[in-house]
């Protein structure tokens, strides 16, 4: 399955996104396809490569005439249909693709073991919690890693800056996910993790605009400058002495104190950060209240009249109207509705908690302050605060692509238990799967995609029970096995998840291709391998075809090599033992040949008696092997052959002559005096074998 | 987003990838064979062509690769409608080349469409003529693509008691159960483009080892689109799901089905059609199905490139398309 990118349609109708979900019709993305071609074209092919590749076949009708000049005939183009992460390169990808398999892998075998243990379906202890929180922690640092970040070759100064804020926009995604599924500890302060989050992404959010986070950033920064030259010139300082000569610088310090001890309901604060952080609720509430006090005090003061500065004043003054809590306040200084969310959490309403409250005032700032381009981590986080998982799943998937989906349905899993049962529910549409296992197979296929990363599409597809089996086999049969290397890593793969007809069919390939190809040796060891019978028997019939013949001396090479090959493990048992009975004999027989020692003689002797003694020696082949020892038969020095064994000859030949008179008598293909030759050698050798004895 | 990968020479009116993907067959209207390959195989770029072989007088009008436990091979089905296997060996001291290994010729009918499948260890091919016969071929020896026997002849009917011999077809289309095997019998679909409607509506053969005949087990048609002609159909790879994929496509539209996989008292397989999808104009040339069998690439006289994909709710929808360009 595919997810596919909008980025890349140039004036497409509408966002091409695969959402599985999704019951209403959506206009079908359109892209071009640019072949370069002069038309017509006459017909197209296509084809899916590996993964996730179309490739599309052009022909051109090829017009009478030379009028095409130079036109090719055709083309072939290959469409990669990847993910919604379009804008990230291919390395960065990889790195994160990479990085991201240990996390998972630990993960589901800690599923593995906890489900063996307690027996049940959804480990569901404090335990697991913390098992998906390391999970998290485990990919939040890859996506924060530098490497990640950036990309090695800079060609284009804008497309850095592009590839470089995909990483980014992935991290902030998981970070918002990770806050509300995984972190179950820090639930009591969410509100305040929203905050550093929205800081910690505004740039993301707002790229044109300016925003509030960056006005006071500069204004925190101005005010610490100004705190400090203040502390100079007054000592300590309290907020009941304001001197009157410098109401105004008074007033600022007072304002700047104010912001510096606003109480937040949080562990920590960064360093540089102003507030004052308090753990528990109660301690909040009266710290809150003192600090509203102090505020209300402030604004009520007698010195704002003396104040000469006017614009100074009314800053400061809506500044404490913010403080307050002010909404009027708050809509016209904040920038876009997720800022007025957050301003609500700080200032209007801290104790908020449930994610139902947090999604009405969501709706209710987006009515006062709508944004007119939403981006995708802002539907993303509606979708969370909406608690719909569906919705969280098709952002997801639209936005960030297979990866994301994949590596994010853990998080969503843990959040609650209706998420859990939505995503491990199985499907009869889709074959019987659940939401998390078609994500993973959709992956997977992503990763199969490259040549890069196939190699670890098989830990996904592996955590998949019902239908990763299926596709892994198939993924793996369709690796091209005429490299040694990715052979080897096939066959590896097969041997580690133990699939074994995979791997026996794959050696199968690559015995035949080296057959074929000329490496008769490579062809005999693969089939082997992959105990392929039929074939292996078929090679050695094959052999048979040189008993009997002349062949050259490199023929005879190959030929005694196969036979090693063949020899001791094959079960074309009775033929081979032939075969090699007989290559010893050839042996011996050029021993002779070459005029060495008796000794030769006589082993060859041995082996010709040996040969036709044995069963499994086929009759078609008895005279040929003795009109091969004519030689050794007629030999002139004294017989070699004794009585008993010239008699078991000659009872061969005999039977030899009442088996030609059967019609499935299959002539050897010798010169007609052969056998009389053989006969009369035999006769003689016997006479002088008698004398002998 | 799209690459070019191979530019194919004037008059190339095929082409066939491998099954890995890194070997592509061309045949031209001259009867020439060009194989390009890919020089890495790490990565599908760069494919040079390796070999240029005119092999007859006839035009080329389809390319079949042989699977490849039996070797590098194609079958051509020239334009008078003649098959011919050439197989890539390398023999003794000569260089590697393409050799005729078997020609099937036939006197009367035309060859419309061949596919290979894998049934029981043995390599059959299935001939698809233009009499409304179809031959299924079997290989007899494992090492060579020499030997074929005819193993059976039928028509393409549920009932065999009809029996056309006039029969004018067009086309036909024939896909293989991409599962079968070593240890399983195979079976595949078929449909014709013809003017005898009862020889029309694809059917699923499969082989009866006890009483050594193809029988047909199911009719991917409904009552009233019996006779129409089907321009092509496609067997989705099955990974795991409880039913077979089938899509077929006719002049209505592309008809995706569900095959179950259990066989009833006769024998025959239980079918559901799951959907109609009708956004190409005009005839339907080609349906493919990715590794997983969830997506369906579909192209037409149209010219256009179409994918489509099933929801969770189990309806059919066109996710993308894909329109060429200069």
């Amino acid at each position: 399955m595919l997810a596919f990118s909008s980025a890349s349609a140039d004036g497409a109708s509408s966002t091409g996104e695969l959402v599985p979900f999704s019951s209403e019709a959506r206009a079908t993305a359109v892209f071009p396809l640019h072949h370069g071609l002069k038309p017509p074209i006459s017909r197209l092919s296509i084809s899916w490569a590996r993964g996730n590749s179309l490739r599309v076949s052009f022909f051109r009708k090829p017009s009478g005439d030379d009028s095409d000049g130079d036109e090719f005939g055709g083309k072939v183009l290959e469409v990669r249909l990847s993910g919604g992460d379009g804008d990230m390169s291919d390395a960065q990808f990889r790195r994160i693709a990479y990085g991201s398999v240990s996390p998972f892998a630990l993960l589901q075998s800690r599923r593995n073991s906890a489900v063996s243990l307690s027996k049940i379906s959804s480990p569901y202890h404090v335990e697991w919690w913390e098992y998906v929180m390391e999970y998290s922690k485990d990919i939040n640092s890859l996506l924060s890693d530098p490497k990640s970040l950036t990309s090695p070759a800079i060609e284009d100064p804008k497309a850095v800056l592009q590839k470089a804020e995909e990483p980014i926009c992935l991290k902030a995604a998981w970070d918002v996910m990770e806050i509300f599924y995984a972190d179950k500890q820090s639930q009591s302060w969410l509100p305040e993790r929203l905050v550093d989050w929205l800081a910690a992404y505004n740039g993301l959010l707002s790229s044109t605009q300016a925003t509030i986070h960056s006005q006071l950033i500069s204004f925190q920064k101005e005010l610490v400058t100004l705190q400090v030259k203040m502390l100079r010139l007054h000592g300590s300082y309290q907020l009941d002495q304001i001197g009157n000569r410098e109401t105004e610088n008074g007033l600022v310090e007072a304002v700047a104190v104010l912001i510096s001890k606003m109480p937040r309901l949080r562990p920590e604060l960064q360093a540089g950060t102003l507030g004052e952080c308090h753990r528990a609720k109660p301690d909040f509430i009266k710290a809150w209240e003192k600090w509203r006090a102090h505020i209300t005090k402030l604004d009520c003061s007698a010195y704002w009249v003396r104040c000469d500065h006017d614009q100074t004043r009314k800053g400061l003054r809506n500044m404490l109207q913010i403080m307050l809590g002010n909404t009027n306040s708050l809509c016209t200084a904040t920038c876009h509705w997720m800022e007025l969310y957050i301003a609500h959490f700080l200032y209007i309403r801290p104790f908020t908690v449930g994610l139902e409250s947090m999604y009405s005032l969501a709706r209710k700032c987006m009515q006062l302050k709508p944004m007119t381009i939403s981006h995708r981590l802002i539907q993303l986080l509606l979708g969370i605060i909406g608690d719909n998982t569906e919705v969280v799943l098709a952002e997801c998937s639209r936005a960030f692509g297979p990866w994301m989906v994949a590596h994010a349905i853990e998080l969503l899993a843990s959040g609650s238990d209706q998420a859990e049962t939505l995503l491990r529910e199985e499907h009869y549409n889709l074959g019987g799967i659940s939401i998390e296992e078609l994500h993973r197979l959709v992956y997977a296929q992503v990763l199969s995609s490259d040549a890069l990363t196939w190699q670890i599409a098989p830990i996904y597809l592996t955590s998949c029970i019902k239908q990763g089996m299926g596709l892994l086999e198939i993924l793996l049969s369709k690796q091209p096995v005429q490299d040694v290397q990715i052979l080897l890593k096939v066959i590896e793969i097969c041997r580690l998840y133990e699939l074994d007809s995979v791997s026996s069919n794959i050696m199968k390939i690559a015995g035949v291709y080296h057959w074929k190809h000329g490496r008769k040796g490579s062809g005999v060891f693969w089939l082997q391998q992959a105990r392929d019978e039929v074939r292996l028997n078929r090679i050695a019939q094959q052999l048979f075809d040189f008993v009997g013949q002349s062949i050259s001396d490199e023929s005879f090479k190959q030929w005694e090599g196969l036979i090693e090959l063949l020899g001791s493990e094959s079960k074309t048992a009775g033929g081979l033992e032939f075969l090699h009975k007989y290559r010893d004999f050839k042996k011996s027989l050029k021993q002779v040949n070459d005029g060495k020692t008796t000794d030769a003689a006589q082993q060859a002797v041995e082996s010709l008696i040996s040969l036709m003694k044995n069963p499994s020696t086929p009759q078609q082949f008895w005279l040929p092997i003795l009109y091969d020892s004519l030689k050794l038969l007629s030999c002139q020095e004294r017989p070699l052959l004794n009585v008993s064994e010239t008699n078991l000859l000659l009872n061969k030949l005999q039977e030899l002559s009442m088996a030609k008179l059967r019609p499935d008598f299959i002539e050897a293909d010798l010169p007609p005096q052969a056998l009389g030759s053989v006969r009369l050698a035999l006769a003689t050798n016997l006479g002088r074998a008698i004398v002998e004895e | 987003m799209a690459k070019s990968l191979v530019t194919l020479e004037k008059g190339t009116v095929c082409s066939a990838w491998n099954y890995c993907g890194q070997r592509l067959a061309t045949g031209s209207g001259d009867g020439t064979l060009a194989v390009f390959d890919s020089q890495d195989p790490a990565s599908s770029s760069s494919f040079t062509r390796t070999s240029k072989s005119r092999l007859h007088e006839d035009g080329i009008v389809k390319v079949v690769w042989v699977p490849s436990e039996y070797g590098d091979a194609v079958a051509c089905i020239c334009t008078e409608g003649n098959v011919s296997l050439w197989e890539e060996v390398k023999e003794d001291a000569q260089p590697l080349q393409w050799k005729l290994c078997k020609s099937f010729k036939s006197n009367s009918a035309k060859v419309l469409d061949i596919q290979f499948g894998i049934s029981l260890r043995s390599l059959k091919m299935v001939a698809a003529y233009s009499d409304g016969h179809v031959k299924v071929y079997e290989l007899l020896d494992c090492l060579e693509l020499k030997n074929w026997q005819l193993q059976a002849e039928f028509q393409n009917v549920i009932e065999s008691v009809f029996t056309f011999s006039k029969a004018l077809c067009l086309s036909a289309s024939i896909s293989w159960n991409p599962q079968g095997g070593e240890s399983q019998e195979s079976s595949f679909v078929l449909g014709f483009n013809s003017d005898t409607p009862l020889l029309n509506s694809s059917k699923v053969w499969e082989f009866d080892p006890a009483h050594q005949r193809w029988l047909p087990v199911a009719e991917l048609a409904l009552p009233g689109d019996k006779g129409d002609q089907v321009y092509t159909v496609a067997w989705a790879p099955n990974i795991g799901r409880p039913y077979e994929v089938i899509a077929v496509a006719t002049h209505k539209g592309i008809s995706i089905w569900h095959l179950g996989l259990d066989p009833d008292l006769d024998g025959r397989l239980s079918v559901e059609k799951v959907a109609l999808l009708s956004s190409h104009k005009g005839e339907v040339w080609q349906m493919e199905w990715d590794m997983s069998g969830m997506t369906l690439a579909t192209t037409g006289s149209d010219g256009v490139v179409r994918l489509w994909q099933s929801n969770l709710n189990g309806a059919w929808m066109e996710k993308a398309a894909f329109e060429p360009t200069s």
